[in-house]
């Protein structure tokens, strides 16, 4: 059977990176992927350079739908090293619950999405609906659902009151009930085990040479997570622990994240529980002086990297962004090489690349004799079909 | 593994560039022009630095500049800083050795328009395939043409 060429993508207006992947494919097996995100390139890198630093965060935090606190607590942090500010402890603690509390719902999201390419439905439904009581406890603190807006330099921008903090507390053991249900399914149910075992495995060796971080790393064993190697915010102080795993494959990504989960929740509880009294923020210089600093945070997907360049002005001189899914992709290419077009849409989902809606697939034959369109959807069925037959369902 | 002491860094690179604490766990090293291929291999090989952060570019108005961040199992972050003249904006790959610089290389090149020489795929990455090919939109003195067509939908004609 000749190669032939898959398409995937690229455009959905919901995604941070529309991303356009050639797969070529010889009959089932897949033999190279190339990659294309030039899609929607907004040039925020550009206008952060025209913008003083009220302004520019609020554009940051529409860099990404899911970690949009993460990249205005890196911007920020990198802001506030440069200018040499002192946060109050209060304010960190209230940026740690949230950036947990994101994570949640971000581990809750790809839950769903990786039980959806599998056609696990149910599972999808469930864990929907449990992010749902995550967003509402960040609407509650922060007043928004996606953008929290709660950060700016010196601090953020809204206090906790006793009532949020007791009603955030008393919704955390449903959530933890709930996790440790995942944690139990993942064990033992048959759908989960036969499509997340042994699919695009990376050893410890690979993902270290491919440069992997975030959670597809440390399901190959490797331990590399900013809040502990680079601490920053409260991570210091409260009582958490990497996890790590050493499946290499799907369905250690998966432990992974439930384990992150657990240790999510926990953090959480014991930010609300003991959060220092005091303000919230301080008040930043207008400008500040020249510096370069390079600003680490562990979000959801990975590592997370902003490098900054000040030069005694009220802008940023350059702002380099280097995101979690740009860092996961080359080790996508090479944990997809020799596994099965089926595969595709769970490995693909297993590094959490934003890329959750792809649109369309078009299958080609190189030499042009045959031309056939498949979508996502498509291919998602193709892959539940090929594993019910081989499983003999 | 311990952090990296400033001391094994400078004695590492020596004869390559001068060594510099920035602050805790990150030290920076601002090498000669063109040692880069020799700097890289003595981070990986003698300070086990096998994880390469982010190669950050940036335009400062006289030449170009690369730091390439680099951490391994010590969690010190040492940054290899080279400047590249703006007339000739060329400098070898480091995707051979290291991998994933491979995708970041391909970004700068986009943006930048500098050349890494050896680069096996330096296709467009970031920009759409109808931008103006000698633009390069993060350089400091790029200013967006009106006349020029940049992609996406035409303007309808007057």
């Amino acid at each position: 059977m000749p190669e032939v060429e898959v398409p995937i993508g690229p455009h959905h207006p919901a995604l941070k990176e529309p991303v356009s992947f050639k797969v070529i494919a010889d009959g089932e097996s897949i033999v190279r992927l190339e990659l294309d995100v030039s899609y929607n390139h907004r040039g925020i890198e550009k206008a952060a350079e025209a913008r003083d630093f009220v302004r520019v965060v609020p554009m940051l935090e529409r860099v990404c739908g899911i970690c949009s606190h993460s990249h205005t607590t890196v911007f920020v942090k990198g802001i506030e090293e440069a200018m040499k500010l002192t946060i109050p402890p209060r304010a960190q603690y209230i940026r740690t619950i949230v950036a947990e509390l994101e994570r949640m719902h971000s581990h809750l999201l790809w839950l769903g999405v990786a039980a959806h390419e599998i056609g696990f439905n149910t599972l999808f439904m469930w864990t929907w609906r449990d992010r749902e009581a995550v967003q509402d406890m960040l609407e509650e603190m922060t007043g928004n659902r996606v953008n929290y807006g709660t950060n700016e330099v010196g601090g953020v921008r809204r206090d906790l009151t006793p009532d949020v903090i007791q009603a955030a507390l008393k919704r955390l053991p449903t959530l933890e009930d709930r996790i440790a249900k995942y944690a139990n399914m993942v064990n033992r149910e048959e759908t989960m085990l036969l499509r997340f075992k042994g699919v695009g495995k990376l050893t410890k060796d690979e993902a270290l040479k491919y440069g992997t971080v975030g959670p597809t790393a440390r399901a190959s064993g490797v331990d590399y997570d900013i809040r502990k190697d680079d601490p920053y915010l409260a991570y210091a102080e409260v009582p958490w622990k990497v996890i790590t795993d050493d499946h290499g494959d799907v369905y250690g990504r998966t432990l992974v994240r439930i384990g992150e989960l657990q240790q999510s929740l926990n953090m959480v509880r014991y930010g609300l529980e003991h959060l220092p009294a005091g303000p919230i923020r301080t008040a930043p210089p207008r400008a500040a002086p020249k510096a370069e600093v390079l600003s680490r945070y562990e979000a959801p997907r990975g590592e997370l990297v902003h490098f900054i360049r000040t030069n005694n002005t009220d802008k940023v001189e350059r702002l380099d962004i280097r995101t979690p899914t740009l860092a996961n992709w080359t080790s996508v290419a090479v944990s997809l090489v020799g596994q099965n077009l089926a595969d595709i849409p769970v490995v693909v989902a297993a590094i959490d690349p934003c890329l959750s809606c792809t649109s369309r697939i078009t299958i080609v034959n190189p030499k042009g004799r045959t031309t056939g369109e498949m979508t996502w959807d498509e291919l998602r069925d193709h892959g539940i079909r090929f594993y019910r037959r081989k499983g003999g369902f | 593994m311990s952090p990296l002491e400033l001391a094994t860094v400078a004695k590492a690179m020596e004869g390559l560039g001068t060594a510099d604490q920035v602050r805790g766990n990150r030290i920076k090293v601002t090498l000669q022009p063109g040692k880069i291929k020799e700097a890289l291999a003595k981070a990986m090989n003698d300070l086990a630095c096998d994880h390469v952060v982010q190669i950050s570019a940036l335009d400062n108005g006289k030449a170009f500049e690369l730091i390439y961040h680099l951490t391994g199992d010590h969690r010190t972050v040492v940054a290899l800083a080279i400047e590249i003249p703006r007339d000739k904006p060329e400098t070898p790959t480091v995707s051979d050795v290291l991998p994933p610089a491979g995708i970041y290389e391909r970004q700068i090149h986009d943006l930048l328009g500098i050349v890494f020489v050896g680069h096996p795929d330096l296709r467009r990455i970031i920009l759409n395939e109808d931008w103006p090919k000698d633009e390069f939109p993060l350089r400091k003195d790029w200013k967006p043409n009106p006349d020029t067509y940049y992609g996406g939908v035409r303007p309808e004609a007057k």
